[in-house]
Parts: structure tokens; C-alpha cells; sequence
């Protein structure tokens, strides 16, 4: 497995006392099965890295899809919408915050939310709320970036893909 | 009896005394009663808080904090993780309301402060205040809304603009004083001071706008003429003088100058952001270089041969990008000095010859009609010694440097769109110099990638050899600025604004901090122009639209008529001249519904909620300013979308579709509580990509007092763009379907099907009509309100 960084994508993105936890694939993968309600959203850069593969095999075992930004063009053009609804990231975070909301399918708020295809400064925003504010959600991050307002993230990989992509498989293997 | 007036007056027999009086205090006229004082004059920071509160309850604020300590004091640093509290007693969720005021603090005495200068400026440019009319013609009688509305004041002269700023200024240091520690500790307080800043920044721009138009003369109306655009217009045949900011009386000079000495054939003087537009405004010689984005590669592309800067969004390290390059700099601002010395009193000569010989790196130069002699002097001088030295690297430089990269990452971890640079310089060593060249478009021109280079590469002057080609042909064109809306354009756009036959006002506006280039301007402001929104230009954003062209080689603003009305694509101007956009929604209330705005802020901003389809889109914006204009914008009831950066503003204002309690209103004929969906569904939000930024920005210019026709051309149009640029209907459209009276004709039928099948609906085949469904509320006479006083005859 590759070296797991704790670097910032940007540079300066060190929000304070408390930094994302650099976790292994597998643990990663542990929480998302333990999950009693889990959330995968896959931003604008879905396609970069051959992200969009992965999250629809993601997809395929069970687990909902909120596709950001232009990523839901993504799906379509892969034919793949099962279990994939549109969402703006910021008005999806709002609602997360929410203990009450009802969740993309009317069944109530998530307790697991897994980000890839970010961009990344938006999400790293996006995470810092759900970090600071939204205590009943867990938040992890499997983009080939360290997300230091993840509470667990891949580290920085950026620069290998094959080794990111494995990542990912190992993350699925454990669902 | 003497009759004293302002003026400076010497005294009989007494040598060397001036006296001088200012302003004759207890004598003053009383103002013309031209309109019923409202409930508002110069309101403090309590007195629209209850405005704010309506807002505030149904766009609560959202926080995405950037930091999550606070060190404003030395009990800290303080940990704020998990909405702790710090030593002070503050939350993370208070503090970030507090850095949001904060920011707007910065943002609207950049403005105001600016206002304030140019009005010292003017008066020792042009004279007297009191003899500078504003008077704008005969198409325009509501000359200054946003004062009229705020302060209760009408201005007849930009004299009577000192009272609108110290009004002004006493709130800006009353709302400062509520950052220290130990003050406010609501975060909802606090936004509500930061609408009360924002209130206060448009208030600013506007009378900092009529200024500089009353006192220069600059054109006001449709039908400008085209000014060019682009860093491929600056003729370096010629001298060339850069102006970079946002206060246009040094650039004013300069034109002066080159005119008054018929130098045209000589010098070049182009721009950067809005002194470039305002600079333009008083002479068509100036070129608009480029927005904010492109300013570093502006200097360091080595095209200039003097940069004269004024204040607001340069670089701070000017001095040395430009030394890069033998440019000399002459700051003709006091908010930026940099350590140089004043030069004022100096021989004009003698300050020329220290910059051209290299003695000094620049010089500063307060008294505006210094600037246009020095700085024209110098670029000439200068000229044949800088033009010896080639600043675009070389092939073989260029060369060396790509293959000296080693692709470690360092500058795309520092780079705030994480552009690949490794890649394009590792094609470029292998001869394609293509990916580079496409970078040099989503690069924001920051140069951080430079600090962090572990072999020292020149990055930001690679990246502009390998675009040259492309920055030789960027020649675009944009309007003139044309300033204030005219009213004869509101009395004809009113109704079909209020009724919603013009889809709405859309507003991209303010800085270059795009997320991927500058083409996604143009996109936007072409996809709204094309059908039919009103597109009001303004600052950089507009400047970057006028970089394209479409297959017949014309820019948007040579295909979309120049006028306030349907498919109008226009040049505002610049930042301050925004305050524009906010007069022609309060003059569509005023002049349209003729409603009272003298001193009246809530009802008005009440009116433009709940009927004007105006929406802003800052797709890169930057600044405090920028912070503060979307503050003044919200408070007015306008909302704006902002590009994904714009999380890093910490803050913003989101509604719950889902919650139908959030979403009733009063109608004011009679006091009924009525459910009228999510319009606007945001106050202040952030898209991703404009793919999503542009069917959210149609959607938010839905309102609540929409006709039938109105609501389904805008329905139209919201449906169509989802599923142009998302590729599906969106999920949300049947929230806005009042009754089969808001369905496009041409697509009633497949609508009406898809209601039936996926949301339950009843439908009346026969006469296509439903019979069951709609929870929202549309009466023809309805009339809206979020203000319970407004309600005309309560309900028993």
C-alpha cells in the first residue's frame, strides 16, 4: 500500500487542532459496511482518475449516490442512474445538518457520509461544517487527497493512480 | 449685515492669512419635501433588524468555517473545534459570523473610503462641490435610489454626497466596534451587522459612482461605444502605461496628458479591473488590459513600460513582479505606499529620471494631477532601455526551464485550482507546448507555484511563453461603461419584469477567481442574454465576457442589444457602478409600482423579494468587496450564486425547500398566511460548476408575485436549462406549478403527465386543468408580504 500523507491538496488548508485521520482502505471500508445509513457523493471531478467506475461499483452494493456539480451527467453518459440523484453540495450539506431531515429518500437523515470526485476546496469547506457542526454524521474521504476536516481520509496519492484505484478496490471489497 | 459663505477669503491688510470656511453650521436650508419621510431615514444598526430577522429565519446562515481557532486576542489562540466556545465566550458558529462582518467591514470602506477620496479629489481637480450638479437628464429623474432610499436625502449636487458618507462612516466605526472581543456573541447578530455593512457598501458605491460621473462627465445611457479588450490590444509599438485599481482620477490625468500633448500616436494606456473601466468611462484611449486574473501576467509578460496603481486589489508585491520586468511604479493612492517616498513637491523631471535611471523602483504620487506628466515621461523615456531586453523567455530558455522540471507537485499543491503544471511543462519538454498554453486561461495569476519550485522555474513566464501565441490574439471587444438605468427603461421592462415576461435581471459581477478560466463568463452571460434576461455586466466578471467571440468573430456585446431591456447584454462599469443594478430593482418599486422609497428600506427590499427576478452571479469572486456587495445585494432581497471558491467565505444564506413553514408570506390585502413555495429557494449559494450555476440561477429568479405567463416562461426556462446542462427535468420543478396556468403551452401535456405520474396529481384530461395537487397560493391581485405592518386591512 502506498505511504499514506497527511498533506493538504492545498497547501495552507490547515484548519486547526483537530486534522482528518489518515485511515487504510480497509478500515474505511469496515465503516462504511458498519454504517446503518451511509451516503456516497461524488462531486464534479467523478471522472478524474476513473473515480466514476468505482463509485458505481460502490453503487452496485447497496449504497445511495448524490452526484454535485455536472457529476450526474456522468452516471447518465455510464448508463448507471439506479440508485443516483442530483444534488447541490452546499444545499445537501444544509440538509445534512439537519437531524430531522428526511434524507434524498424520504427516510431520514444519514449517519455515513463518503466523498469522492470532489473538488476538493469546495468539499473541504463542505467537511468542515459537517466536522464543526454536525456532530451525528460521520465523514469520510476517498479521494487521492488528504482532507484534514475529514474525520477519515486517504492521504495524498494523487500523483498514482493505480495505487489510489487499488485503494478503492480495497475499500470495496470490505462492502 | 455680511452674508458668509464656504469659501477661502483673504483678510484686508493682513499678509499671508487665508480664512477659510468650510460649511455654515444652523444655516442650512431645509431639505425639499419631494416625498414623505419613511419609517427609515439613516437607519442605525438596530432599526431594520427586524428585516434581517425575516430574512435570517427562512436563509439561516450556513457555516463553513476555514479555520477553527480564533487568535483576535491574547487569551488565545482558542480552540473552536465542535462549536466550542473560546476564552472570551465566543462560539465557532458566533466567530464565523464575526470574520463575516469583518470581511464586509474591509469590503465597504473600500468603497466608501474611495467615495470619500475622489470627493477630496474632485474638489481639488474640478472645484467647488456645490457647483458640481447631479443631474443626469432628462431620462433620469430618481437619480440616486439607494441614497433616497437609505439616507431620506435626494443630492442635487455631489456636495450633498459628504452627508451620505458621514452617515455612512459613523455606522462603519458603530459596526467595527461590535468585532472587538467582548461585544456581540450572535452569530444571527452578527449577520444581521453584516447586512447592515452590506446595506452601507451599496449605499457607498452608488454615491461614489454619481461622483465620478457628475464630476467627469462620464456618458451615461445605451448605444456606448465598443472599447477594447485584452492583453493582445496594448499596442507596444508605443510607450505603454498600465493603470491597476479602482480609483480612476491618477488614470484621468494621465489621459489628459496624452491628449492635451497629442501623445496618442505615442503612448498606450490600458488597464487592469476598474480603474481600467472608470478610466475608460472619461476617455475612450484607454484599452482594458485585462481583469484582476491576468494582472500579474500583465506585468510580468514585460508589455508595460510604467504601472501607475491607486488602491483596491493590486498585487502587494507589485514592486518586485514589476523590477522582474524594469517597469517603474508610481502609486498614486495613500492606502498603499509601500515604503517609497512622497514625491509631490518634487520637479516632475527630476522624478522621471530616478525611475528611468533604476534609483528608485517607484515613487509615490498623491496629487492626482501629478500623475499624467510623470507617468507619460517615463514611459516614453524608458521605453527604448526596456525594449533592448526581451521579457518573453527565449526558445532556448524556455526550454531549459520545462526540462528542468521534475514534476515533484509543489506548485499544484500551491495552486489554488491545482493545475497540473508538472504535466504541461513535461509536454512542453517533449515539444507540445498545447497543455501549458491551456493552462494559462485557469491559472488566477497568483504566482504562488513560483515560491514553492524546488528548481526556482519561472513558472507564471513559462506558462505565458507557452499561451503567447494566445495572448497576441486575445483582442476583444466590451461596451463603454453606461452607468445609471435610465428610467424611461424601467417604465418600459417594469411590467414585463414584475409579470415576469422578461425572465429577470441577471448580475455577473465582481472578481476572476474562477474555478476553471474565464470562458465560463461568457457562457453564462451568452446563455441568459440569449433568452431574453436582462444581463447587467460589472468589475471583472464583465471584462472576461468580453474576451470571446462567437463563429462570426463577435463578442456578446456586439451581438446583444446595448439597452436595459429583454436580451440586453450591458456594461454597467465597475465595481462601484454596481450600485446601479440595486437602483433599477428599487426604481422598478418606485417608479413602477410607485411605491414611496424615501427613507423605506424594508418595504422595499420586501417588494423586490417577493417580485423582482433579479439574481446575482459572482462566479469568481474574490474580495471583501465582493463579500460585502452580496451582503448589500441579500439585504435588498436580491439573491446571488456564487462559484465554488466562494466557500471560502465561510458563509452562506440557504432555505429549506423541504420545510413548507418557512415558505408563507401575508397577503397585504387582507392578512392571510398563503404558502407560495421556495422563491427564491436561496439567498446566497454556492454552485460547483456552471453547469449547475446556471439552471440554479434561472430557478432563483422566481418570485412569489409571478403572473401565470411569468412563472411559466420562467418555469421554461428552468426545466430547459436543467436539461441541457444536467440532462434530466429537475426534481424539484412541481414546487413552482401553481396551477396548468403556469405550464408552457408547448409542453402542458407532458407535463401535465409527468405531475400525474410522479407526484399524484389529479388532472381533468378533458380540460387539461388540475384538479388536485398544487399547494401553492395565486390570487391575480395578490399581494405579498414578508412585513406584517404591511398589511393594509387585517383579517378578523
Amino acid at each position: 500500500m502506498a505511504e499514506l500523507k497527511m498533506l493538504p491538496f492545498d497547501a495552507g488548508n490547515i484548519p486547526g487542532p483537530k486534522m482528518g485521520r489518515v485511515t487504510a482502505p480497509k478500515i474505511i471500508g469496515k465503516m462504511i459496511k458498519r454504517a446503518k445509513k451511509p451516503l456516497l457523493i461524488c462531486g464534479s471531478n467523478i471522472e478524474e482518475h476513473g473515480s466514476i467506475d468505482k463509485a458505481i461499483e460502490i453503487g452496485k452494493k447497496g449504497i445511495p449516490i448524490a452526484a454535485s456539480g455536472n457529476a450526474i451527467v456522468a452516471f447518465r453518459n455510464k448508463g448507471y442512474m439506479d440508485n443516483v440523484k442530483y444534488v447541490l453540495l452546499n444545499d445537501l450539506a444544509n440538509c445534512l445538518r439537519d437531524p430531522e431531515w428526511k434524507g434524498l429518500d424520504g427516510k431520514g437523515n444519514y449517519d455515513t457520509v463518503i466523498f469522492i470526485g470532489s473538488l476538493y476546496y469546495l468539499t473541504s469547506g463542505i467537511l468542515a461544517s459537517l466536522k464543526n457542526f454536525v456532530p451525528h454524521i460521520k465523514a469520510l474521504a476517498i479521494d487521492p487527497y488528504y482532507q484534514p476536516n475529514a474525520d477519515m481520509t486517504f492521504g495524498d496519492i494523487w500523483r498514482k493512480k493505480d495505487e489510489y484505484l487499488a485503494m478503492l478496490d480495497e475499500v470495496i471489497g470490505e462492502l | 449685515m455680511v452674508k458668509l459663505k464656504p469659501g477661502i477669503f483673504d483678510i484686508e491688510d493682513l499678509e499671508n492669512v487665508k480664512i477659510e470656511i468650510k460649511e455654515i453650521m444652523g444655516e442650512k436650508m431645509p431639505e425639499e419635501e419631494w416625498a414623505p419621510m419613511g419609517p427609515t431615514p439613516k437607519p442605525k444598526i438596530p432599526d431594520l433588524r427586524y428585516w434581517d430577522r425575516i430574512l435570517l429565519k427562512r436563509y439561516p446562515p450556513f457555516y463553513a468555517p476555514q479555520c477553527d481557532t480564533c487568535i483576535l486576542c491574547t487569551m488565545g489562540k482558542c480552540d473552536l473545534t465542535g462549536n466550542k466556545r473560546g476564552a472570551c465566550g465566543i462560539s465557532l458558529e458566533a466567530m464565523q459570523g464575526r470574520i463575516v462582518l469583518l470581511a464586509c467591514l474591509a469590503g465597504c470602506s473600500a468603497h466608501a473610503a474611495h467615495g470619500r477620496h475622489m470627493l477630496h479629489d474632485i474638489e481639488h481637480m474640478k472645484g467647488e462641490l456645490d457647483k458640481i450638479p447631479i443631474d443626469f437628464g432628462t431620462e433620469i429623474n430618481v437619480e440616486a435610489p439607494l441614497t433616497r432610499l437609505i439616507t431620506g436625502i435626494k443630492p442635487k449636487t455631489v456636495a450633498d454626497l459628504k452627508e451620505v458618507f458621514s452617515y455612512i462612516e459613523e455606522n462603519i466605526v458603530q459596526l467595527g466596534d461590535a468585532l472587538h472581543t467582548g461585544q456581540e456573541g450572535s452569530a444571527l447578530d452578527f449577520e444581521s451587522k453584516a447586512y447592515q455593512m452590506g446595506m452601507l457598501d451599496s449605499l457607498g458605491k452608488e454615491a461614489a459612482d454619481i461622483a465620478q460621473i457628475a464630476a467627469f462627465n462620464f456618458p451615461i445611457g445605451p448605444d456606448r461605444p465598443l472599447l477594447d479588450v485584452g492583453m493582445g490590444t496594448l499596442d507596444t509599438n508605443k510607450a505603454v502605461i498600465l493603470v491597476i485599481g479602482h480609483n480612476a482620477p491618477p488614470a484621468t490625468n494621465i489621459c489628459d496628458y496624452i491628449q492635451d500633448h497629442n501623445l496618442e500616436d505615442e503612448v498606450d494606456i490600458g488597464g487592469v479591473c476598474c480603474t481600467a473601466l472608470d478610466s475608460s468611462r472619461y476617455s475612450t484611449i484607454v484599452k482594458l488590459a485585462s481583469s484582476l486574473g491576468r494582472q500579474l501576467r500583465v506585468i510580468r509578460a514585460g508589455l508595460v513600460d510604467c504601472i501607475v496603481v491607486d488602491e483596491q486589489c493590486i498585487r502587494a508585491d507589485i514592486i518586485e513582479q514589476a523590477q522582474k520586468v524594469g517597469t517603474p511604479v508610481i502609486f498614486a493612492n495613500d492606502k498603499k505606499m509601500h515604503n517609497l517616498e512622497i514625491r509631490d513637491g518634487d520637479d516632475p523631471d527630476e522624478i522621471v529620471k530616478d525611475l528611468v535611471s533604476g534609483n528608485v523602483p517607484g515613487v509615490v504620487l498623491l496629487d492626482p494631477l501629478n500623475v499624467g506628466e510623470v507617468a507619460v515621461k517615463v514611459a516614453q523615456q524608458i521605453k527604448p532601455i526596456r525594449r533592448k531586453k526581451g521579457w518573453i523567455l527565449s526558445d532556448e530558455e524556455f526550454k531549459k526551464q520545462v526540462e528542468a522540471c521534475t514534476n515533484c507537485g509543489n506548485c499544484t499543491i500551491a495552486c489554488p485550482n491545482g493545475i497540473r503544471i508538472g504535466d504541461g511543462h513535461k509536454l512542453a519538454a517533449e515539444g507540445d507546448s498545447s497543455l501549458l498554453a491551456s493552462q494559462f486561461d485557469i491559472c488566477i495569476g497568483c504566482g504562488r507555484c513560483e515560491q514553492v519550485c524546488p528548481q526556482n522555474i519561472p513558472i507564471v513566464s513559462t506558462m505565458i511563453k507557452a499561451a503567447w501565441p494566445l495572448i497576441q490574439e486575445e483582442k476583444g471587444k466590451i461596451r463603454q461603461a453606461r452607468g445609471p438605468i435610465f428610467d424611461t427603461e424601467i417604465r418600459t421592462v417594469g411590467a414585463p419584469l414584475v409579470l415576469g415576461t422578461i425572465p429577470g435581471i441577471i448580475a455577473p459581477i465582481g472578481c476572476g477567481n474562477y474555478p476553471n478560466g474565464t470562458k465560463d463568463v461568457y457562457t453564462i452571460a451568452k446563455e441568459f442574454g440569449d433568452r431574453g434576461y436582462i444581463v447587467c455586466l460589472t468589475g471583472c466578471m464583465l471584462i472576461d465576457t468580453g474576451l470571446y467571440k462567437d463563429e462570426d468573430g463577435k463578442t456578446l456585446f456586439e451581438t446583444h442589444p446595448d439597452v436595459f431591456d429583454k436580451g440586453g447584454i450591458i456594461n454597467v462599469g465597475s465595481c462601484v457602478s454596481n450600485a446601479h443594478i440595486h437602483d433599477a430593482a428599487i426604481k422598478v418599486a418606485n417608479i413602477f409600482a410607485q411605491r414611496n422609497i424615501r427613507g423605506n428600506y424594508a418595504e422595499i427590499a420586501d417588494y423586490i423579494l417577493n417580485r423582482v427576478g433579479a439574481c446575482g452571479v459572482a462566479w469568481g469572486a474574490m474580495s471583501q468587496k465582493a463579500a460585502s456587495i452580496a451582503a448589500g445585494f441579500n439585504r435588498l432581497g436580491v439573491p446571488a450564486v456564487v462559484g465554488p471558491h466562494s466557500i471560502k467565505y465561510r458563509r452562506s444564506f440557504l432555505g429549506r425547500k423541504d420545510k413548507e413553514e418557512d415558505w408563507y408570506v401575508y397577503d397585504a390585502r387582507n392578512g392571510e398566511r398563503v404558502y407560495v413555495g421556495p422563491v427564491p429557494e436561496h439567498l446566497l449559494v454556492v454552485a460547483e460548476t456552471i453547469e449547475e450555476c446556471i439552471p440554479l440561477t434561472a430557478k432563483l429568479c422566481m418570485r412569489a408575485a409571478d403572473t401565470p405567463a411569468g412563472r411559466s416562461i420562467k418555469l421554461t426556462h428552468y426545466i430547459d436549462l436543467n436539461q441541457k446542462y444536467l440532462g434530466d427535468y429537475p426534481d424539484d420543478w412541481h414546487l413552482f406549478v401553481r396551477s396548468e396556468a403556469d405550464l408552457p403551452i408547448a409542453k402542458r401535456t407532458e407535463l401535465l403527465q409527468k405531475l400525474e405520474a410522479e407526484q399524484g396529481w389529479k388532472i381533468d384530461w378533458k380540460s387539461k386543468k388540475i384538479v388536485e395537487g398544487p399547494k401553492v397560493y395565486y390570487n391575480p391581485s395578490f399581494d405579498p408580504t414578508n412585513i406584517k405592518d404591511l398589511i393594509r386591512t387585517k383579517k378578523e
